[in-house]
């Protein structure tokens, strides 16, 4: 049996109508007209124990909405959910006991409470003896780095010792299973990496299951092994992240901003261009066929350029091409 | 002051037009605001009917004349509102008082202006409770021009005395960062020594010296003693004297506070 | 079930320390909830002083009538303060999801989550009001008045807080549930006042339908040997009552927030 297994999933929700204008305000207000907003339509996944799995899409994609029918704060409009086989919304407080969250944005601690005693309560409130919870902070405090922390109210720490606290919130109680949401949001590079390294070693140390919703694909790069990719409440991708790292991953854009109009331009091999508007020209190449200088000396030779700047494809335009069939569908 | 009304009475008008949940959500506010209103007077009406029970006349007031009063004063409450308080307060908070005192405007005169809007925009707020206050408890308005105008002198004056003293009492807000429990600290007080509970003439001597002896009465007892024709229109003269004197002492006494409060935030660092 | 108390009792420390750090605030919370209070006490001491009867009621019966609805809406005040922040709080920002993703009680969650300090001066005035009161009247405290007493100042706070739920339930709904609150509780204030000064209609209102007067005037007058004071043995079965209404809304509510989200 998996750990997490999703059968048609589906969440439908009735959002009033919104008519432009006064008239249309006051309409609103008299007799509001609802039309049904399908936010997840007929999702289908599994999740075995030990994995972590990025679970990725656009904003409005159906994320959020997915990970709170599977916390339980969501009742389904139709299809079935089952974690550790129970039904998380019906079965609330037993699913609750076995799950560990973080709302990248909301912080689970209290604002005026030192660290320490916030995980207290939090120990207490999930029954956690207290030897265990002993050993578990002591652990912690190691990798996480919270000795100072401790003593430390929420309302003065920095983003980072916000997220490393929250992250000892979240998993004091050693759940079976882990959601991440935005966990590395914010954070500067160094902090993130370090971040990343406690879920890998800790998640992964105690065969706890990670689903990962991020916009960041460097958490995915490094700590998932698969992932789920929903655009529009149903998922267009579901599979290994070597396949999508080798489609795309290999790719760079280089954006050209350039003192003449755009025209024709010859490319190196391995290169195409993407965009060509007005004064700017935004170019694609692999980088295993061909290397940034000899694509940016390429265009720098037949138009004057101003500024240039070097980018990786961002998930956005990755979930487009997905969408429009670029890869294949695999199921798992 | 006009261009306040009118750029309230806009921003009103524009969120009504644009946020249908929004305008909910005002809507029982104001129902609310509007049955909270109906108890109080309610309560006020049935509590001193009560007292008049046996009685025709307390400390030479009938029922009716007491009655009136404390209807008249329950809706002139604005008059001695303290939003100043809650100004100061979140000015500081979000440290636009500095960019306040560096404009050529002058400041006080700039809250004054507001404050004097935001009375006329409560009073006309007052409006339906006051008819409701016509028709079920028979409250009774003078039909004498003379009087209505030394009501109007001697309400502005008061509310004048009342906002430079709200000015002294706004300085607090440089000292703490309370302001929630201050505010209703306050409004007991001012409830009480406003005159708005009992009138004047019911209190016992001592009380009514040590009442009279604080501004807040100058505000809403005086003028409302006017109105209600509790107190003859020959007083009317010496009641502006004094409301007059008074508004001299809180200006000095509130300018002199606020030179003090404001050295602190510009000595120390807001 | 003593998971819950030992629990409740965590917060409260947390709370308590929480609070003891704004000493100012604490203190100036309790002054100021006394200072209102104070206002309308002077204000009817005033009055009384010239007429010694309300509607049969001499000055020191008013005021016990009034200490009894202080001290019971403190209660409320104490430990049911967090329904009014419901909606601009937890629901509005999304932080109510919190309670639902740990395996404890939500509405225990919402309500141990906030102990408000404010309460306990209304508690303190509310308790001496009535024993000063009582002595001062010459009240035989028999064993029968005593848990008159117990049972009413219980289920007078049970009243509050119940009525206090049903109205925040709202909030599930419209988000801003605080006028609604005010709406009902508002009306606690008629009960400061012995309810035989205001007309049928009102009295039947805070008896039969917003009950606050179950809170102050029922005990009072059993108190006071009045023979409608035995009206007030009903107050436990009429708390009881709007809480099992209370609870179940709540639930109704829930089961809306999970099926429309928010």
């Amino acid at each position: 049996m998996s750990v997490i297994e999703v059968n048609d999933l589906s969440k439908v929700f009735q959002v009033p109508k919104k008519e432009p204008g006064l008239l249309g305000a006051a309409k609103g207000l008299f007799r509001p007209r609802y039309e049904d907003k399908k936010a997840v339509n007929q999702l289908n996944f599994q999740v075995e124990a030990g994995e972590i799995v990025g679970y990725i899409g656009v904003n409005g994609a159906g994320k959020s909405t997915t990970i709170k029918m599977l916390t339980g704060i969501l009742m389904p409009s139709g299809g079935t959910v089952r974690v550790l086989g129970r039904d998380p919304h019906k079965q609330r407080v037993d699913n609750a006991r076995e799950i560990g969250v973080v709302f990248g944005q909301r912080t689970q601690l209290w604002w005026d409470l030192a660290l320490i005693e916030s995980l207290n309560l939090i120990a207490k409130i999930y029954d956690v003896p207290p030897a265990r919870y002993k050993a578990i902070l002591e652990q912690f405090t190691e990798t996480l780095e919270l000795g100072d922390l401790l003593n430390v109210p929420v309302r003065n720490m920095s983003l980072g010792q916000k997220m490393r606290s929250e992250l000892a919130a979240a998993l004091v109680h050693q759940p079976k299973v882990v959601y991440l949401d935005e966990p590395t949001i914010g954070l500067d590079l160094i902090v993130k990496e370090r971040i990343r390294d406690f879920i890998k070693t800790e998640c992964g140390s105690k065969g706890m299951t990670v689903m990962l919703t991020t916009h960041d694909l460097g958490d995915i790069e490094e700590l998932c092994q698969r992932v789920i990719i929903i655009d529009s409440g149903h998922v267009i991708y579901d599979g290994p992240i070597e396949t999508i790292k080798k489609r795309f991953g290999k790719f760079r854009e280089i954006t050209f901003e350039t003192v003449e109009k755009a025209k024709a331009l010859e490319l190196p091999e391995g290169a195409e261009i993407l965009k060509a508007e007005d004064r700017k020209v935004q170019v694609r190449f692999d980088r295993t066929v061909s290397t940034a200088s000899k694509v940016a000396g390429a265009v720098m030779n037949q138009i004057e350029v101003k500024d240039f700047s070097l980018s990786e494809p961002d998930l956005a335009d990755i979930v487009k091409q997905i969408y429009n069939g670029a890869l294949d569908m695999e199921a798992k | 002051m006009i261009q306040t009304l009118n750029r309230r009475a806009s921003v009103y008008g524009a969120l009504f037009a644009m946020i249908p949940k929004m305008f909910m959500a005002y809507q029982l506010w104001f129902w609310a605001g509007l049955v909270m209103n109906i108890i109080s007077i309610t309560i006020l009406y049935f509590f001193w009917d009560a007292i008049y029970a046996n009685s025709t006349a307390i400390s030479g007031l009938t029922r009716e004349q007491t009655i009136n009063y404390i209807l008249l004063a329950f809706f002139f409450m604005p008059l001695v509102g303290n939003d100043l308080l809650w100004e100061f307060g979140s000015n500081l908070r979000e440290g636009l008082m500095i960019h306040h005192l560096l404009r050529p405007v002058n400041f006080q005169m700039m809250n004054y202006a507001q404050q004097l809007g935001g009375l006329v925009t409560r009073m006309v707020f007052q409006l339906p409770i006051m008819l409701l206050a016509v028709f079920l408890f028979d409250l009774k308005f003078p039909s004498d021009l003379n009087t209505w105008l030394a009501f109007l002198i001697s309400a502005l004056l008061g509310f004048t005395v009342m906002f430079f003293f709200s000015w002294v009492l706004a300085c607090m807000a440089f000292y703490t960062t309370e302001i929630w429990g201050l505010g209703v600290l306050i409004e007991g007080i001012t409830i009480f020594f406003s005159g708005s509970l009992v009138p004047l003439a019911m209190m016992p001597e001592w009380l009514r010296a040590l009442v009279l002896s604080v501004p807040f009465a100058q505000a809403l007892a005086v003028p409302v003693g006017l109105l209600s024709g509790i107190t003859p229109l020959s007083d009317a003269p010496r009641i502006w004297l004094i409301q007059i004197v008074w508004i001299i002492g809180m200006w000095i006494l509130s300018n002199l506070v606020f030179h003090f409060a404001v050295r602190k935030i510009t000595v120390q660092g807001g | 079930m003593t998971r819950y108390i030992d629990l409740y009792w965590l917060f409260l420390i947390q709370r308590l320390k929480t609070l003891m750090e704004y000493r100012v605030s604490f203190i100036l919370g309790a002054a100021s909830t006394i200072s209102l209070q104070a206002a309308s006490i002077a204000a009817v001491w005033v009055v009384m002083q010239k007429v010694p009867s309300l509607n049969g009621w001499s000055y020191n019966e008013v005021l016990m009538v009034y200490g009894f609805v202080t001290l019971t809406k403190s209660i409320n005040h104490m430990f049911a303060d967090n329904l009014w922040t419901l909606g601009r709080v937890y629901i509005r920002t999304g932080g109510f999801d919190r309670f639902l993703v740990r395996p404890i009680d939500p509405l225990f969650h919402l309500l141990a989550d906030r102990f408000c300090q404010d309460g306990v001066g209304n508690f303190i005035v509310g308790l001496a009001l009535v024993i000063k009161t009582s002595v001062d009247l010459g009240v035989e405290w028999t064993l029968l008045k005593v848990l008159m007493f117990v049972v009413a100042v219980i289920s007078g706070g049970f009243i509050f807080i119940a009525l206090n739920l049903i109205t925040a339930v709202s909030a599930f709904w419209v988000v801003d549930s605080v006028p609604v609150t005010r709406l009902v509780f508002d009306n606690h204030l008629f009960a400061q006042y012995p309810l035989t000064i205001y007309p049928r209609a009102i009295s039947i209102l805070l008896t039969w339908i917003i009950p606050y007067g179950f809170a102050s005037f029922y005990p009072a007058s059993y108190l006071l040997g009045r023979e409608i004071g035995n009206v007030a043995w009903g107050a436990p079965f009429i708390a009881a009552f709007l809480m099992f209404i209370g609870y179940r809304f709540w639930q109704f509510g829930l089961r809306y927030y999970s099926g429309t989200g928010s």
